[in-house]
């Protein structure tokens, strides 16, 4: 290979480099930019409507009907249920739904693990629930 | 008769839902049932407008101010009854037509929406629980808006008003398939405006429709009415049911009101079996 080559293969290279370089770099702030929405997002989120944070201090995402939308139908069915009920059993989540119990429960901590809903224990029972970040104070 | 929460919508404006949902309460408040009628078309309200005249001094507390938690359900209910004559109650719930209020409804947050759909099937039970409520009727904005679909999840049977305008037929389609499929709601179709009045058609010509509408639409098709002068150049505040009530435009929604009471739980459970 001849000296002129070899430098324009450098020259090539080079270039290539430096477009990579460019994309990736458009990449990140596109990444910062959006990391920065989100965080402005959750901050609003932590803020609604009351001075201790929702949720128990943990950011949890809204069951909204626009979020429902996007989950698989299964899940979906439970959390419209549980947007009836204030609270329900797995139980009580199978007689909405018409399926199985064991069903529900996986389906419910699906959920759960998903960030959807929460679960609480109250004496024997396990209920789940969808948490009201701006609930009415009674 | 079964309690139940309809809700009225559409894909286009304009087809016909404020004027159906109306009516269509005003009938069964005629017959001595218990209704509620809510306007959750918060982007452009208009039962205050159409009941002015049964709305007597000045309105207290707003639906809206019902889903922010600022007063209870019955604070945000007036029954209207009385002022038209009705044997039954009708309980409105009315949307705030002020700009500001408007502006404040479109600049709700996500964990907003999960609250208000949430007390808006508390305020459903509260009607058929405590307030001896048979029926609610939700009239909605056009299109995909997060109160209509709100109303759509929180009510029992669905229906879609649609006239035969190929974009409104073509945006129901989408709207059928993709979000009240999607929520496994009881939903049918009311199709609305069809010919004008003076034109004579077949019940086999009617069949022909229905039959076709059904089959691209894939959804129950539960009446066709047609478009009425009568309906056309009424005054807003005027309730045809109590006004006009042998006019045909009633009849019509008679047989949708008939309908609508013979969709039973086992249709309903039908549905959710058949996901
Ligand atoms: N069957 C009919 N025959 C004649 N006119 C009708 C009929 N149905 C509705 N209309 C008229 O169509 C117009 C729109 O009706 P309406 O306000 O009820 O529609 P809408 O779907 O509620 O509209 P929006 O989407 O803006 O809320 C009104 O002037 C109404 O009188
Ligand atoms: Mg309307």
């Amino acid at each position: 290979m001849g000296k002129a080559e070899q430098s324009a293969l450098k020259e090539e290279l080079l270039a290539k480099l430096v477009d990579e370089l460019t994309l990736v770099n458009r990449k990140l702030s596109s990444l910062i930019e959006l990391n920065e929405k989100m965080l402005k997002m959750q901050e609003k989120f932590l803020r609604v409507g009351s001075e201790k944070p929702p949720f128990g201090g943990e950011l949890k995402l809204a069951p909204d009907v626009m979020t429902l939308l996007s989950l698989p139908p299964s899940l979906r069915k439970t959390a419209m249920v549980l947007l009836k009920l204030d609270k329900a059993t797995a139980e009580d989540l199978a007689r909405e739904t018409r399926r199985l119990r064991p069903v529900e429960s996986a389906y419910a901590n699906q959920l759960v693990r998903m960030g959807y809903i929460s679960k609480k224990r109250e004496g024997r029972e396990v209920y789940f629930y969808i948490e009201s970040p701006m609930e009415i104070r009674k | 008769m079964r309690k139940k929460a309809i809700s009225i919508h559409s894909s286009r404006g304009g087809t016909g839902k404020t004027v159906i949902a109306t009516n269509l309460a005003a009938i069964y408040a005629v017959k001595g049932v218990n209704v509620a009628l809510l306007d959750l078309d918060f982007c452009a309200p208009s039962l205050v407008d159409v009941f002015s005249k049964g709305i007597s001094g000045s309105v207290k507390h707003w639906l809206n101010d019902f889903l922010d938690g600022r007063c209870r359900a019955e604070q945000a209910l007036i029954d209207v009854s009385k002022a038209y004559g009705l044997k039954g109650k009708l309980l409105l719930g009315l949307a705030n037509p002020s700009i500001e209020a408007i502006r404040n409804m479109m600049e709700k947050s996500r964990a907003w929406e999960v609250t208000a759909v949430k007390r808006l099937f508390s305020l459903r039970s509260r009607l058929f629980d405590a307030m001896d409520v048979y029926c609610c009727i939700l009239d909605t904005s056009p299109g995909v808006q997060y109160m209509s679909v709100n109303a759509v999840v929180s009510s029992d049977i669905a229906v879609a008003v649609a006239t035969l305008d190929s974009l409104d037929l073509k945006g129901l389609e989408n709207m059928l398939a993709e979000l009240y499929d999607a929520f496994a709601k009881r939903s049918v179709v009311l199709i609305n405006k069809v010919f004008p009045e003076t034109r004579v058609w077949s019940s086999d010509e009617q069949t022909d429709l229905i039959g076709k509408m059904e089959k691209t639409l894939k959804h129950r098709v539960i009446g066709v009415i047609p478009c009425y002068c009568d309906v056309l150049q009424a005054k807003r505040t005027s309730l045809l049911a109590v006004d006009k009530p042998y006019h045909p435009f009633l009849r019509n929604l008679e047989e949708v009101a008939e309908k609508l009471d013979g969709i039973k739980e086992v249709d309903m459970e039908e549905q959710v079996l058949a996901e």
